[in-house]
């Protein structure tokens, strides 16, 4: 047994006054319909909430690394249940009993588990392809959510497994080789893109002197993907290839989602440097906003309390981060440090990606706010992320 | 996984990376809410954008020649957005607008679940009635004038049935002011007539007065909805439906064109005005319409059903020939005025003596059918009924247009349970009558085919329709077959006893015809079918409900139609 330190109290104060915006926000998005129960639903959440947190500041990460596998097989297996039995809005919710789980949530966060699991192994245990092998391990989980579907969500989880590598100290060459089917994908949309694409690729497989195989793999596996592009992308569901396009130019369509960004923008901006002042937001109470508890919750905050509150929300969530990610550099052991690390992405990802939605400057996806959105299971999630993070930053001497 | 000393690269990576990300939400925030966040105040405060559309022109319907029968006319629409409007001044925009303040306050009330989404207050205002209420706009915040289409019928009454009528939208999936067939084509053409809305977003001020369009948006113009030619002659439309009102009696006429397939007409009485659908129909008038004993709603053409009555002989008589049950000069056993099967006696309407075909069907006698109708088998019957498009719907277009019913073996088992009927139902249906209904469509058709000798196409009520074969299925009929009949339709107007011979005495018209009358609950229907070789090849069909004897009442209807169209000049339509 290793000693121990405090809990981090900057970690603490800063994910608390979160917990705290975060309710009064869904209040006030909430306020506008009566006895909508929302509002008494979230405080029940965090109180839940707490308990997951004081479970993960409790549970061994020798423990957690040893059902890591296990934890992500049920994610995974909940997932593919949820494709049969789903319900809710897009069918990405799965009933049990008076729960409703969405199991999307669940299987980022033992994304994060599996992925630490897998590149700790390789480090102590290098392996031929072993990289690849995490790749072929997290697709089910991406698939899956993908064809729920949840572009957002699996796109957030890919960018998750990068941030992880990364961290797990794999070079720029490293990145760009597992990210070159994407960037194959986007380069499919013109010819000189796709020649210089390759180029890169060919230059950067000859430094890392890459064998006969690699060279096949990644050459031929990219033109591949180059070439399906135009093909996948008729696959895709109008609403997402319609989200796409929206993104690209929102007068596409004034309708759908394009005049949810417009209406968000509205209220954002009408937020001014001081806000409309907490519950007299005009955009929310003429309930022009959509999904204003859930995925444009940070518009009503915005709205309400201007750029200063914005400012100090942005603040708590870059502080808790740096703080998470300071836990991750401590921790001795690899698997704590990449999956503390893991919980530091998850968060920046969802805060950029949320945000950036609400602003105008990412696609719309159904990712929510950590904290702050309304919701059960991501609340549950995210509190639990929250514990290990404390835990690893409380044992960072554990090897 | 190197020391924490050792993991510096990759910490300096990741914070720098997230701290860039956070950089640009924050550069995104400031300009969205200090530089631009005037403008966007003064979006929000007691500004919105709102999403309008621009209801689209419904496709223009005109008759054969080009003669128009519905349009649109530009007129005020007069909606409102619960969510801004001003209960306290309820009674002000109640009194502007004509409308009762509780059935202002009932609407608004209705649409409380949706409080940003425009309700429609009145529509199809004209510019003399909106404009005293425009004025007043300022008063009425959360209230919008906008000018809409509105549906426009030119010969309302003639055509009610068969264009029907457009009604406001109520589904959630429609905008505000989308107008949608309810009725008749409109409501069968929907998808070719109602066109794309338009589209707009404007800044509005809380007294709902534009402010600007909003800038980045492009305006999509309203594309105006397909325009459909009918194979409807207007001209004839309206004489048939004069004719028939004249009588006082509901009915109906249809005249369709027997090389072509084309209706012609398709009129029945009594009539309705669907313009009062297009503004919005009111309570009363809509209440007034549905209690109306004769039913002005019901499309007596196509819609109703009647024992064809005498008319069908001319079925049996075909089918009596193409079976070779009979000859075209058999002469069965002569008519005393009633036979007797079993214990029922069948009763003639009179005397006839010993007949051949030709006379059984120009002095419409019952008695030559009841006897020579028991050569064959009542299945047998049905099914050669069938192929004269008896029992099926003849115009896919023609909303609710009936099958009416030619009863087999197996029909009147379920009937009468089996066994529970007889020899005297194949009796009664051989002349027209029991169980056996028809839509005055069918008849009409009916008497096209024999004049077409059985090469009469399907009827239609477009003019660009893709032709669909003909009506008379199966093998073709020989000439011998079709010559006794066209000869006896000759013979019930030429014959000094046939049965039309009084009612077309001195008329130019030479025309062919089958008189009818259905027994029924009350005075019978009467019916004629017929039709003309010159000018026009021309089937037609006139029912006049509860009108006695069909050669007295509906005989004069036809003569009045077909003569008030052939013989005013214009003779011809000039379209074949």
């Amino acid at each position: 047994m290793v000693g121990r330190d405090r809990p981090d109290l900057l970690l603490l104060s800063s994910a608390a006054a979160l917990l705290a915006m975060g309710l009064m926000t869904v209040y006030s998005a909430s306020a506008v319909v009566t006895d909508s129960g929302i509002f008494g639903r979230q405080v029940l959440w965090v109180l839940i909430g707490v308990l997951f947190f004081a479970g993960g500041t409790w549970i061994s990460f020798r423990r957690l690394e040893e059902i890591s596998p296990l934890l992500f097989t049920v994610a995974c297996l909940l997932l593919l249940i949820t494709l049969f039995v789903g319900s809710g809005p897009a069918g990405r919710w799965l009933v049990l009993g008076p729960m409703q789980l969405q199991a999307s949530e669940l299987a980022k966060a033992s994304l994060i588990l599996i992925c630490g699991w897998w590149l700790a192994s390789l480090r102590v245990r290098p392996r031929k392809m072993g990289e690849g092998a995490i790749f072929l391990t997290v697709l089910p989980a991406v698939l899956l959510t993908a064809v729920q579907p949840d572009l957002g969500t699996a796109v957030s989880m890919l960018m998750l497994v990068l941030a992880m590598f990364i961290w797990a100290g794999y070079g720029p060459g490293w990145i760009f080789l597992l990210i070159s089917p994407v960037i194959a994908a986007v380069s499919s949309t013109g010819f000189p893109l796709w020649l210089a694409f390759t180029a890169v690729l060919s230059f950067i497989l000859y430094r890392r002197r890459a064998t006969i195989q690699s060279w096949i793999l990644f050459l031929g596996g990219n033109s591949l993907v180059a070439a399906l592009t135009p093909l996948a992308w008729n696959l895709l569901e109008p609403y997402q290839q319609s989200r796409l396009i929206t993104f690209l130019d929102p007068a596409t369509d004034p309708h759908g989602a394009g005049w949810n960004i417009i209406q968000s923008e509205v209220a954002v901006g009408s937020g001014g440097l001081f806000g409309q002042g907490y519950l007299q937001g005009a955009q929310k109470e003429l309930a022009f906003l959509p999904a204003r508890h859930t995925d444009f919750v940070f518009s009503v905050w915005a709205e309400e309390t201007g750029f200063l509150g914005c400012f100090l929300l942005l603040t708590a969530f870059l502080l808790l981060i740096w703080r998470i990610t300071l836990a991750a550099r401590k921790s001795v052991n690899p698997y704590n440090s990449l999956v503390t690390a893991g919980i530091a992405s998850y968060l920046a990802i969802h805060v950029f990606v949320n945000v950036g939605m609400t602003l105008g400057i990412m696609p719309v996806t159904g990712l929510p706010l950590p904290f702050i959105s309304y919701g059960g299971s991501q609340m549950l999630v995210m509190m639990f992320l929250l514990g290990l993070a404390v835990n690893a930053g409380m044992y960072w001497r554990e090897v | 996984m190197r020391r924490a000393e050792g993991k510096r690269g990759p910490y300096l990576l990741f914070m720098a990376f997230i701290t860039l990300l956070f950089i640009m939400l924050g550069v995104r925030l400031f300009h969205l809410q200090v530089v631009r966040g005037g403008y966007f105040r003064s979006l929000s405060s007691r500004n919105h954008i709102r999403v309008v559309a621009s209801p689209a022109p419904r496709g223009i319907i005109s008759d054969r020649n080009g003669i128009l029968l519905a349009d649109n006319v530009p007129a005020f629409m007069v909606s409102a957005i619960p969510s801004e409007f001003d209960s306290s001044r309820i009674e002000l925009v109640a009194a502007e607008l004509g409308m009762e303040s509780s059935q202002l306050n009932q609407m608004l009330q209705s649409a409380s679940g949706m409080p940003h989404r425009p309700i429609v207050l009145r529509e199809g205002m004209t510019v003399e009635e909106a404009s005293p209420s425009a004025e007043n706009l300022f008063r009425m915040p959360g209230v919008m004038f906008d000018v809409a289409p509105l549906r426009r019928y030119h010969m309302p009454q003639e055509f009610c049935h068969l264009l029907g009528y457009v009604g406001l939208s109520d589904t959630h999936e429609s905008y505000e002011g989308e107008v949608v067939g309810r009725a008749g084509l409109e409501l069968a053409l929907d998808d070719r007539l109602i066109g794309t809305p338009g589209l707009r977003r404007e800044i509005i001020d809380a007294y709902g007065r534009i402010v600007e369009e909003f800038a980045s948006s492009a305006v999509e113009e309203p594309v105006p909805g397909t325009g459909i030619r009918l194979t409807v002659d207007s001209r004839l439309q309206a004489i048939a439906t004069d004719k028939l009102s004249m009588t006082g009696l509901p009915g109906s006429a249809v005249v369709v064109n027997f090389e072509t397939g084309d209706i012609l007409c398709a009129a029945a009485v009594p009539t309705f005005d669907p313009n009062l659908f297009a503004r919005g129909i009111r309570l009363d008038e809509w209440n007034a319409l549905l209690d109306d004993p004769y039913k002005p709603l019901f499309s007596r053409a196509w819609a109703a059903t009647y024992p064809p009555a005498s008319t069908f002989k001319m079925v049996t008589a075909a089918w009596l020939l193409s079976e070779g049950l009979i000859e075209e000069g058999f002469r069965p056993d002569p008519c005393f005025g009633s036979y007797t099967l079993g214990d029922t006696d069948f009763g003639c309407w009179s005397i006839h003596g010993r007949l051949d075909l030709v006379e059984a069907i120009a002095r419409s006698c019952d008695i030559y059918f009841y006897r020579t109708c028991q050569l064959g088998t009542l299945d047998g019957l049905a099914t050669f009924a069938r192929r004269f498009g008896f029992g099926s719907t003849l115009c896919e277009l023609l909303v609710g247009e009936k099958s009416g019913l030619v009863p087999d073996s197996d029909d009147l088992d379920r009937f009468y349970g089996e066994g529970g009927w007889g020899l005297g139902n194949l009796l009664n249906v051989s002349i027209g009558q029991g169980e056996l209904l028809a839509t005055p469509l069918q008849m009409a058709v009916s008497a096209g085919v024999i004049a077409s000798r059985g090469r009469m196409p399907l009827p239609g009520i477009l003019l660009d329709r893709e032709p669909r074969g003909t009506v008379f299925a199966g093998p073709p009929l020989p000439d011998q077959v079709w010559a006794p009949l066209i000869e006896g339709m000759s013979e019930t107007v030429e014959s000094s006893r046939g049965t039309l011979h009084g009612v077309f005495a001195g008329s130019t018209l030479e025309f062919y015809g089958k008189t009818g009358t259905a027994e029924c609950l009350g005075d019978d229907h009467a019916m004629v079918i017929g039709f003309l070789e010159v000018p026009e090849p021309v089937a037609i069909c006139v029912v006049i409900e509860h009108g006695g004897h069909g050669g007295a009442v509906a005989g004069p209807v036809v003569r009045q139609i077909l003569e008030g169209f052939y013989s005013s000049g214009t003779a011809g339509n000039g379209a074949e």
